[in-house]
Formats: C-alpha cells, sequence, structure tokens
C-alpha cells in the first residue's frame, strides 16, 4: 500500500482549508504580542572578559606557570604591559600568634595591563593573576 | 601556606580567586589605580585590597572545599636591565622584558572559621623567578 498516497486521499479540500488557517495562527499570536517591541535591542558578540589561554597545562587547566621561555600572560588576544614572577618565599603570623611560612615553587603571581579581544572588539584593561 | 617545609603534606592554606567559567585561570580585574607602573617603565607596584578569594587548603585536590576569603596585598617588580625575550611563534606569542626582582606583603582573612594571617614587611621576601616588559599574542602576534 501506499501510505502517502492513502494519507492524502483522506484530506478533504475543507480540511486542508482549515490546517492553514491554524497554520497561520502563530504569526499572527506573534505579531500581536506587545511585549517584543520593548525589548531593546541586543547583539551577540560574547562577553567582554577576556579569553583564557587556549591550550591547557599538564593538569589540564588554563594555566600557565612562571618561568624562562613560557608565556607570561594568562589572557589570550593580548598586547601589553606585564609582569609575572614565582618562587616566594616568606613568613608571617597568624591571629594565633604563630609563625607560619608562605610561597613555594608554584606560588606564581603576575599582572597584565592593556588591549585585549572580547565581544569581537578591543578592549582596555589591567588583570592579575594571583 | 605551610606549616612546616614547603611540602603538600604541610600545605594549611591556599587563597586564590575562583577558576572562571570560561576557564580563566585564577584572574581577577585590577581596579583602576590598583596598578601604577613607573615613567621608565622599570618598576611595576600593584596593591589591592579585600580582592575576594576562597581558601582551598586541601588544593588541587578535586574535592578540596573552598571557604570565601580576602585578601589585601601588595606587589612590587623591579626591573634587573638584563634583557629577555621568550617567543614562541607556534603558541602565538613574544614576550620582550627584563629580567626583574619581586617583592609581597600581603594579609588574608577567613572570616567563617577566624583565621587571619598577615605577612612580614616587603623586604623580607623574595621570588626566585621575576620578570617584566611588553607581550603580544594571539590575534596580536602576527601584527
Amino acid at each position: 500500500m501506499d501510505l502517502l498516497t492513502d494519507s492524502r486521499r483522506r484530506h478533504s479540500r475543507r480540511d486542508i482549508l482549515k490546517s492553514s488557517a491554524l497554520a497561520i495562527f502563530p504569526l499572527a499570536v506573534g505579531s500581536g504580542n506587545s511585549s517584543l517591541p520593548d525589548q531593546q535591542p541586543m547583539t551577540a558578540n560574547g562577553g567582554t572578559e577576556p579569553y583564557p589561554i587556549p591550550w591547557l597545562d599538564k593538569n589540564g587547566s588554563h594555566n600557565q606557570p612562571a618561568g624562562a621561555n613560557l608565556e607570561p600572560s594568562h589572557i589570550y588576544h593580548f598586547k601589553g604591559r606585564v609582569a609575572r614572577c614565582s618562587t616566594f618565599t616568606g613568613v608571617g603570623t597568624d591571629n594565633q600568634g604563630n609563625r607560619i611560612a608562605f610561597g613555594s615553587p608554584t606560588t606564581d603571581y603576575g599582572v597584565m595591563q592593556g588591549e585585549f579581544w572580547g565581544a569581537r572588539a578591543a578592549q582596555q584593561g589591567a588583570f592579575t593573576h594571583i | 601556606m605551610f606549616r612546616g617545609p614547603a611540602v603538600p603534606a604541610n600545605q594549611i592554606h591556599d587563597f586564590h580567586p575562583p577558576i572562571a567559567p570560561s576557564g580563566l585561570y585564577w584572574v581577577v580585574p585590577v581596579p583602576e589605580r590598583a596598578l601604577t607602573i613607573s615613567p621608565d617603565g622599570n618598576t611595576f607596584t600593584l596593591e589591592m585590597r579585600n580582592v575576594p578569594v576562597v581558601d582551598q587548603p586541601r588544593w588541587p585536590a578535586l574535592d578540596s572545599i573552598a571557604t570565601p576569603a580576602q585578601m589585601t596585598f601588595k606587589m612590587v617588580w623591579k626591573s634587573t636591565g638584563e634583557p629577555v625575550r621568550y617567543e614562541d611563534p607556534s603558541k602565538h606569542f613574544r614576550f620582550i622584558g627584563t629580567r626583574a626582582s619581586c617583592q609581597l606583603e600581603a594579609q588574608v582573612e577567613v572570616p567563617s572559621v577566624g583565621f587571619s594571617w598577615k605577612s612580614g614587611p616587603l623586604n623580607t621576601s623574595k621570588s626566585d623567578f621575576a620578570i617584566l616588559g611588553d607581550e603580544v599574542n594571539g590575534r596580536y602576534y602576527d601584527n
């Protein structure tokens, strides 16, 4: 049996006219919805926050260790001033009077100031990795 | 922070900002005037107060609990004048600058557990690696 042909035979001209009227109903409702014209115009360019460095470190994070021949910045599509440091040693005191050391080979900081790319446009800003 | 030698078993606190949903790693915006760069570009001073961070004592364990904390710090980089250039065309980055010294003074507070800590003055700390300069990466690398 040809199901397609058979199916068509079941619909009369009146059925088709009814269906057509229902089909345009959503459009009629949409054009009459007064809330849509109140929406603010919007773009869809992504956020203005910076991009992380795209490749991953050995732990699977977008983290760049500090060191010789390693990229100092933590943000991508960036040009500007950077400073980087690691392997801190120092000591401090907690509120109980205990002397507690801070710093290790992986204790690293960085700062970036300049232009970066976000929301498909050049942005200006400063960021720190702490 | 470590009680005793700086090995993972002795770690008692680890303060850092949360990782952003984008993957941006422990990075926070620097408010205006928090970063000052000397006119000759040889000294960077970063000073921020009450930065929201988390304390994850068992970091990097995935189930390390993150307790809200705040951090106030001052960090000073000073160029030594020794030139440095790092570049990797495959990773689209180029850094041109100098080696530097870097010192830090900081204080942290974890209000929910009543913990606070304050480092010694700036000149009592040191870092074994520091650089400062200019970098381009990503879409700016070839321009």
